[in-house]
Parts: C-alpha cells; structure tokens; sequence
C-alpha cells in the first residue's frame, strides 16, 4: 500500500485584488493503515489541505507525492486519472447521482472515464454492500435511502475502486450520532485491515477516539500532531 | 458507462426532457410542415412541365418561365418532326378562362389542350375515366381536389367554360397548377373556349428518338427555331419554380418562417438544456471528482443531447408523417422530396447540439472542488 507524502504544500487565493495565503507550508506523511483526524476551526486550511491531497485543487508551492510520484505538475485530465484509480472521495453529504441506481453511482467511480465495468468489479460493488450492511439495494434509486445509508453507498463508491488513499470530509456531520458512529467503525476497519492511508477531516469531537492520529490546524498551519491510539 | 449515465440522467430529469423534446419535435415538425408545403408548391408551379414526358420545350422567344410565354406559329411543329432526331413532337395551348359552377356562379380555370391521340401535355392520373374520355370533342377533365371548388358536377354533366359547352368526361388525381384549377381538353376545344387564332400555340413538346444525344438535339433545334425559346424539359421546371420562388416572396416567406421555427426549437432547447445542467451541476463536479476529465463530461452532456434528439426526430418524424398522410387528398400543398427528411434530420442534429453548448459550457466549468463544503 501506498505513502502519500506532502512536502511544503501551501496555497493561495486571490479575492481578485489581493493574495491570501490559506494554506502555509505543510510537510506530512501519510501512512496506510493510519485513520488520520484533521480537525480545526471553520476557515483553518483543513478542507483546502484535504482538496490538495486529493489534486482537486493545485498548490501554489510545494509538492505532493505517492510513494515515489510526484503529482505535483500533473495536468488536469491526468490529475483527473489519478484520482480515479488512486483516490477515494468521501463527502460531507452523500452526493450520489439522482437517476442512477446505488450499484450505478458505485460502478460510475469505476466507469467514468468511459470504461465498462467488469463482472469483477459488479461483484465487488455488490460484496461492498453487503459488507456495508446495504445488501439487497443495488437496484433502488439513492432516494429510498436513509441518510446514514446513502453515507455508506457513497463508501462503497469510494473503495470500488480500492484506492490507496481515502479522502473524507467532514463524512459524520450531516448524520445522527449512531449512523455516525457506524461510518467512523468502517473507516477505522478500512484503515486497519485494509492497510489504507484514510484522512478524515472533521471538527466533531465524537469522532476523535476513531483516530491513530490527530493533526489539529489553524490559520492554515498545523499546530499539533499527535499520534496516540483511542480506541483499540 | 458514461452513454448510461447520460441515458440515466435523460429518464430522470423527466420535466427538462420533455422540454428539449419538445424543441426538438418543434424544429422537425414544423420545419417539415414548412418544406413541405414549399415543395408541395414546388411541384405544383412546375406540374405541367414535370408531367409532359418530353425531353424538350419550345416557347416564345425570351420566355423566363411556362406561365409567360407568348403564342408561337404551330408550323414550327413541321420543321420539328421531319428532323431525325425527334421521335415526336405535340403542340399544347394554355389559357385561362371561367368555368360556370351548377349555382351559376364563376371559377376561374386553367386550361390545357393536348391534341389527339398522344395527348403530350395532358392530363396523366385518373380518378374516374381515362384519356379516351378525352376523344369527344365537349369533354373536359377536372381534378378531384377541386370537384367541391367546381360545385361537385358529376361525371357527364354539362356546363359552360367562356361560354362554349363542355361536358365533365373524366376526373384526374394529382393535377394541381399553382396558377389554379387545371382543365384538361382537346386542343381544338381550348382553342375555342380562350379564343386563340388558328396556327397558334403556347408550346411545343418534344421527345427525342432513342440513343439521340440530348445536346446535340437541342442545340440543332436552337438553329432550326432561331426566333424560339428551346428548353430542356428540366430546365424550364426549374425556371419556372425559380420565377415563382423569386419572384412571388414565396420564398423569402418559407424562408423566414423556418427561421423562425428553428429558433423557437433553439431557445427552447438551449434553455432547458441550460436549466438541466445547471440543476446536475453539483453532479458534474462530483464525476469529475471521481475521476472525470471534462471530455468525460462532455461526452455525458453531448450524448444527453444525441438521446433526446433522437427521440424528438422520431416523435417529429412520426407527426409530420401522419400531417402528410393527412394532406394527402386535401387541398393542403404537401410533399416532400425524399432527400429532405435526411437533410432535416442532420440539420436538426446539428442544431441540437449547437442548442447545447451554452449547457455544455456550464457543465464544463463544475469543478472537483465545488463538492468539498
């Protein structure tokens, strides 16, 4: 499994007549098998950190690499390829697509770049479901869906793919406490078991325990960094 | 996949398809309506010549089209069949005069003489009758279509055109002039119901013998007929829908009400494309977070447009075909050549997706970003 490694990433945004650092140099290094908490105030730098780790974003300085790539000065449609096969997204709202089915919305992961999802990966959908507890939904439309529900069908989109890295932002706030709970156990599992590096970013305490390591920014640096096991 | 999704997002998005849908079947259905009403003109400006089965016209000198010709000496006829090269030749006269309906009022008619027993000119489908009707010296033709125009006379009835008798012989199917009624009679008949001098018609048909070559021909009747307008049978069609098309601003009226449809169907797809896309815009950067690159996007909103424009060509297709079919025996000009409907499909297509580039442009902006809170 894959290392994501960021060296000096920062970023800036320009309000059109000023530049405005959001992001200050930030060196880290991500390891599979680690669910990592980044939390912080509204506005710290945490979802910017998250989008660059993710090449949904550019940096303005710095560099970002996986395991030995630099994919720091990939163009777009390449930035684009990378994610689909490396990078599993998790969202603060579920995002599936009205109009597709859950297996739809899973397989598109694979599929949008225009390739037909294989029988393999069918039945991986179909397993990831049933792991997730969703066994029996494949066909029904997102909607029929419950909120915590619709949050792990859109886990299962992110690891169709088996991705290295897992990105989820904020994946707990729009669920009540259980369903809450549920999803943090199944990204913990994803992180351990599966020997993925897994960032979570979120400024719910609930979900602090979940974490092998906890980076805690602001104003667009980190300030702390701690590695300790919550749970077992 | 990405075929599917666009499929997906078609189904489910029901009330901005039905819009674009309906722009679509606007642009085809009353596009077509348009084009076939001007063809269905077309061919009625032109009947006479496309009906004849001559190879060559002979008119009046500088004649610009059938209906403004003058009078040429009928002894042009006996210069004409002595030449190798024709197989034979048939004056016909036109003119126009008023047919005396059974409530004793007036129609003005056009009418065709033809002479026995070839009858190049005359009248070619038949509802009630033939050709032979036409061996008696009273009869007449009328066609279908303007029987109620006519005051329904039936088949024998007596009547009077410019005041000389005639008699209903038979009743042609398809014969519509763009000048009006056509009457189809005799030669000696029409020359006596719009009183032209003997030794005078309005055109000489020609069919050259088998194997003759055509230019050849028409050039050696140019130097036989020096003081005469020699026409291949093509080309004076085409001159005479030319003069009509120019000249009438029936064209410049076809024209503008086409334009006029496809930019209804344009503003109505485009806008409802827009409003689609912009509805799924979250969805879009969602694809492109998961992986899509913008042709991937592109590809999901071209091909929503392709669905659905197919979709409309055939519902289109499927009301124009039943308008035509509906035209058919009515007074309403219809017909469309077959090229066209194939034309009207590719120009629909092409319309359609140029509807959905403002739509595209929008999608294409969704960033990944945009679904990170």
């Amino acid at each position: 499994m894959a290392t994501l490694h960021s060296e000096r990433l920062a970023r800036d945004f320009s309000d059109g007549t000023s530049l405005r650092r959001v992001l200050f140099p930030t060196t880290l290094t991500l390891h599979p098998g680690e669910l990592t908490v980044l939390s912080g105030p509204s506005g710290s730098g945490k979802t910017t950190l998250l989008s660059l780790l993710g090449l949904v974003l550019q940096p303005t300085e710095g560099r970002l690499r996986l395991d030995d790539r630099d994919l720091t000065d990939l163009d777009e449609a390449d930035a684009a390829t990378v994610r689909r096969q490396a990078f599993g997204f998790v969202f603060q709202q579920p995002m599936l697509i009205e109009g597709l089915s859950v297996r739809e919305n899973i397989l598109l992961a694979i599929g949008i770049q225009g390739e037909r999802p294989s029988a393999a990966h069918q039945a991986k959908a179909e397993a990831l479901l049933a792991d997730l507890g969703l066994a029996g939904t494949g066909p029904l439309q997102p909607r029929l869906l419950s909120g915590g529900m619709k949050q792990r069908v859109s886990i299962a989109r992110a690891l169709v793919k088996d991705p290295a890295v897992l990105l989820c932002d904020e994946p707990t706030s729009a669920l009540d406490a259980e369903s809450g709970q549920a999803v943090m156990r199944i990204l913990k599992r994803v992180a351990l078991e599966e020997r993925r590096v897994v960032v979570v970013v979120s400024h719910d305490a609930r979900v602090f325990p979940y974490a092998d390591r906890l980076l805690k920014i602001e104003n667009g640096q980190i300030v702390a960094d701690a590695r300790e096991r919550y749970l077992p | 996949m990405r075929s599917l999704v666009a499929l997906r997002l078609v189904l489910h998005d029901r009330a901005s398809t039905a819009g674009a849908l309906l722009g679509v079947v606007a642009i085809v259905f009353l596009v077509g309506q348009q084009l076939s009403v001007f063809f269905g003109l077309l061919s009625f400006m032109s009947v006479l010549v496309d009906h004849s089965g001559a190879d060559a016209w002979i008119m009046s000198r500088d004649t610009r089209n059938l209906d403004a010709g003058k009078l040429i000496p009928a002894r042009y006829l006996d210069r004409l069949v002595g030449l190798p090269e024709v197989e034979w030749a048939e004056p016909i006269l036109i003119g126009s005069n008023l047919f005396r309906t059974p409530d004793g009022s007036y129609e003005t008619v056009r009418l065709v003489g033809s002479r026995r027993p070839r009858y190049a000119g005359g009248p070619w489908r038949f509802a009630a009758g033939d050709q032979h009707a036409l061996l008696d010296l009273e009869a007449i033709t009328v066609d279908q279509i303007d029987l109620p125009k006519l005051g329904r006379p039936a088949m024998a009835d007596l009547t009077e055109i410019g005041d000389r008798r005639v008699r209903l012989a038979a009743i042609t199917q398809g014969a519509r002039g763009f000048q009006g009624t056509l009457v189809f009679g005799t030669l000696e008949k029409v020359r006596e119901i719009i009183r032209t001098p003997a030794g005078q018609v309005s055109a000489i048909v020609v069919r050259f013998t088998p194997g003759t070559d055509r230019e050849a021909a028409l050039a050696r009747l140019r130097v036989v007929l020096p003081y005469a307008s020699v026409f291949r049978t093509e080309d004076l069609s085409w001159l005479t829908r030319q003069y009509y098309v120019t000249n009438t601003g029936i064209g410049g009226s076809f024209g503008f009400s086409t334009v006029i449809a496809v930019v209804i169907g344009v503003v109505i797809i485009s806008l409802t494309m827009y409003t689609s896309v912009l509805g799924r815009n979250r969805d879009f950067a969602v694809m492109r977070a998961l992986g899509g690159r913008r042709r991937d996007i592109a590809f999901v909103v071209c091909a929503e447009t392709l669905i659905i424009t197919g979709l409309g060509l055939f519902l289109g297709f499927v009301m124009l075909a039943g308008l035509l079919h509906f035209a058919l025996d009515s007074a309403i000009p219809c017909y469309l050549p077959a090229p066209v409907p194939i034309v009207l499909a590719v120009g629909t297509l092409l319309v359609s997706l140029l509807a959905s580039l403002f739509a595209l442009r929008t999608a294409l902006q969704a960033e990944p970003a945009q679904v990170f809170h």
